[in-house]
């Protein structure tokens, strides 16, 4: 940031001004200074404040604690340097919990979007009652996840649950939901989905509805179908939009916690039984409270942080491209747009 | 999913939310000031699940009036453990009287030096109250008492009286507990009979391994570790017979397979999906509420009979104690001596069903009487039956890792056997894999 203002100094001052009486005074001039210099600095100054406090603090702390030997109630017990990384990059269980992490992640993700893009491409149609719709989709997101869980929790039970019920009477056999590793996922897979499906949908609307209308209009002009249309123009302009919510489901779908823990909450191992769906964030969570072990915990933290740290960073070149693709392609658009007026 | 979509929303929670410390900062402080022993003293007490205590906390405040309690109940003991870890770790936020649960008791035995010392505030005077093990599991290797006893879990068997009736067996809870063997009870005579009750019926004869393997592990006189606190899991010949016993009985098909905790919603307790239970006195209540949330009731024929397979047992059962950061160590030392006396004990066990670990309690009338547990029980003599499943428990010594042996290496093992994925002998193999991953070589 610059400031846009230079104090006058004594060399600015040209001998012809005979009415200035005096130099500013030097407190009104720091002030002055002051400022212009520093109060943009203080208005943002509170969110970085607290996010020093509740955000980069703990990160580093937590740093400095997977470089020890740490019980969570006996503190410290010397510096091991980066072996509690080495232990975990080694434990078939951490391995285990990337992979359910990543399984659940994709068994949401996708179906997510695509049925977040559909969702959208319906709303921007001319329909009745727009409003009512739009607000309905964002309903499941308003919903705690627990209760969520809950819910879901009690459909997919293995033996009582609703949708086993369903199956037995139509003569198939019940799924192991809660005790196999795909059914497990494909399970807390569709709480994602219920949850975050018309979120997106509503973000990824938002951005349908910035496409400027007299493209569709001509493009209907020369023919091109519904379909066409979507695919060969709603898609594309929607890139951006479509960029961010990868980013944002990539980073929360990293995290996810509180539908593994809640699915089965009776179960001696968080996470199933045999670990079917412990995600990493619930393995770290285990190790600290359950097992106590808070350095290799912190370990597995600074871990899943480098990992989501990478998947952004792959995003943001992902994206960076298909942006500068995008910009070739509207000023293609805008090219022939000039030649044919 | 995401939980931090939009960073402006959090940054501004999150500054209300300072706002509002620094505002209601003063009046946090105000507790923790002391002064005088004839100032005002608020203390603060966290018990989790059903204690029963609200009225003896009314009942104390009227006897003190400088006292002031300000309860905090958790549900679960679970939450609670992890409720006072988190505290515990971060150096503040105890209250003045913490109840521990037996099965984190050794993680608390692993930092007993952040427990008062009782003995310095009466504990002696005391001690003879409580019945000599319970007295024993919250003494620390060092002599310190750090605990003072509230309910203790004696085993008895829960059976279902309508589904024993169907299988040709008797009902008289007298009779059911001379057919498991009386005081000479086995574990292999009770399998024995869920033979014939399945040879009978077709159905599962217990809920699922993981109880009865916890209380056959809890009946040795060593578990999981030895008394001088080696580990003693892998060629423990005495774990391996009863867990062959036990894995042999399951995959005949004694095991309903159900979710521990769950049932089904307590469904699986009316529908008749298994016959027997295993029921520590505090087991009552949960078994009460899960028949009573599945639409059953007492007609549902659940009886309690004076009997345990491999004899007297102890599965639970809380402390209460008070954390070194209290700043009224003293007050809070005489509530959790009020609160296990045998008065209250006696009081708690009416509303709660805890029983009492104080022996004078355990004969009052108000324990030995009919409520409305026992109501529920077919008019079994609740307490009294306690009393004599209390007779004979020894305290084990419970190492530092214990509660993860018996969640997460024994609680695969146990449901890969009752699923039927692995077989006895390979479900054993896992669980010592396991043990070496996260016990032996952690």
């Amino acid at each position: 940031m610059t400031a846009t203002l230079t104090p006058p100094t004594s060399s600015d001052t040209t001998p012809h001004e005979p009415y200035r009486p005096k130099q500013r005074t030097p407190f009104a001039y720091w002030r002055s200074r002051f400022d212009v210099k520093a109060s943009p600095y203080l208005y943002i100054a509170p969110f970085f404040v607290l996010f020093g406090l509740v955000g980069l603090f703990p990160l580093v702390y937590t740093f400095v604690v997977s470089l020890n030997e740490w019980n969570l109630l006996s503190g410290p017990a010397g510096f091991v340097g980066l072996d509690n990384y080495v232990a975990e990059l080694t434990d078939p269980f951490f391995w285990n919990s990337l992979f359910n992490t990543v399984s659940i992640f994709l068994l949401s993700a996708i179906p997510q979007l695509v049925g977040a893009v559909l969702i959208a491409a319906v709303l921007d149609q001319n329909i009745r009652a727009k409003t009512f719709w739009r607000m309905s989709v964002l309903i499941p997101y308003v919903v705690t996840p627990v209760a969520v869980t809950l819910i879901f929790s009690s459909a997919f039970d293995e033996k009582y649950g609703l949708i086993n019920n369903v199956l037995q009477t139509l003569s198939i056999d019940p799924v192991m939901w809660k005790t196999e590793t795909l059914p497990s996922h494909l399970a807390i897979a569709s709480m994602v989905n219920w949850r975050w499906t018309g979120y997106n949908a509503l973000i990824l609307l938002a951005a349908m509805q910035a496409v400027p209308r007299d493209i569709y209009e001509s493009a209907a002009l020369d023919g091109a179908g519904p379909v066409r249309r979507f695919f060969s123009m709603t898609l594309p302009s929607i890139r951006p939009t479509m960029i961010f919510v990868v980013i944002t489901a990539t980073v929360g779908g990293l995290q996810i916690f509180t539908e593994p823990k809640l699915f089965n909450p009776t179960t001696a191992t968080p996470g199933g039984p045999q670990r079917q769906y412990q995600t990493t964030v619930l393995y770290l969570w285990d190790l600290a409270f359950n097992r106590q072990n808070f350095g290799k915990a912190s370990a597995v933290a600074w871990l899943l942080f480098l990992i989501i740290v990478l998947f952004g960073v792959l995003n943001f070149l992902i994206s960076r491209r298909i942006a500068s693709v995008e910009s070739r392609f509207i000023a293609k658009k805008a090219i022939k747009k000039g030649k044919r007026s | 999913m995401s939980l931090s979509r939009r960073t402006k929303a959090v940054a501004a929670v999150a500054g209300a939310a300072a706002i509002a410390l620094l505002a209601t900062g003063c009046s946090a402080g105000d507790s923790s000031s002391s002064g005088g022993s004839g100032d005002k003293v608020e203390l603060t007490v966290t018990t989790f699940g059903t204690m029963g205590y609200d009225d003896l906390y009314a009942q104390y405040e009227a006897d003190h009036p400088n006292i002031t309690i300000k309860p905090t109940n958790i549900d679960t003991g679970d939450n609670a453990k992890t409720d006072w870890q988190t505290k515990a770790a971060a150096g503040a936020g105890l209250p003045d009287v913490q109840a521990v649960e037996e099965g984190w008791l050794s993680a608390v035995m692993q930092v007993s030096d952040q427990f008062t010392d009782l003995k310095d505030y009466g504990a002696d005077e005391i001690k003879d109250r409580w019945v000599d093990w319970k007295l024993a599991q919250a003494t620390d290797k060092d002599g310190r008492i750090i605990g003072y006893g509230s309910d203790i879990g004696p085993e008895g068997l829960c059976y279902n009286r309508t589904a024993f009736e169907a299988a040709g067996l008797p009902t008289d809870r007298e009779e059911v507990a001379t057919l498991f063997g009386g005081d000479d009870a086995t574990w292999d005579k009770y399998f024995e009979v869920g033979q014939q009750y399945k040879a009978a019926t077709g159905k599962a004869f217990y809920d699922q391994s993981g109880f009865l393997w916890n209380a056959m592990v809890n009946q040795q006189p060593e578990g999981y570790y030895t008394k001088d606190g080696e580990l003693n899991v892998e060629g423990n010949k005495d774990l391996e017979k009863l867990w062959t016993t036990l894995s042999s009985a399951t995959e005949s098909g004694l095991s309903a397979n159900q979710t521990a905790w769950d049932w089904g919603k307590g469904k699986a307790f009316t529908d008749q999906t298994f016959a027997t239970f295993v029921c520590p006195g505090w087991m009552l209540g949960v078994v009460k509420g899960q028949v009573t949330a599945a639409g059953g009731d007492a007609s549902t024929g659940w009886d309690f009979a004076n009997v345990f397979p491999g004899g007297a047992a102890n599965w639970g059962g809380s402390f209460l104690t008070v954390p070194t950061q209290s700043k009224h160590p003293k007050e809070a030392a005489e509530l959790a001596a009020y609160l296990t006396d045998a008065k209250s004990q006696a009081t708690a066990f009416g509303v709660a069903g805890t029983f009492p670990s104080v022996t004078a309690a355990q004969t009052d009338p108000a324990v030995t009487g009919t409520n409305e547990l026992s109501t529920f029980f077919n008019d079994a003599p609740i307490g009294e039956i306690l009393a004599q499943r209390a007779d004979g428990v020894v305290a084990q010594y419970k190492g530092p890792d214990d509660s993860v042996i018996q969640s997460q290496v024994f609680g695969p093992a146990i449901q890969q056997i009752d699923s039927g994925k692995a077989d006895g002998a390979a479900a054993w193999d896992n669980a010592l894999e396991l043990l070496n991953q996260l016990v032996v070589n952690k």
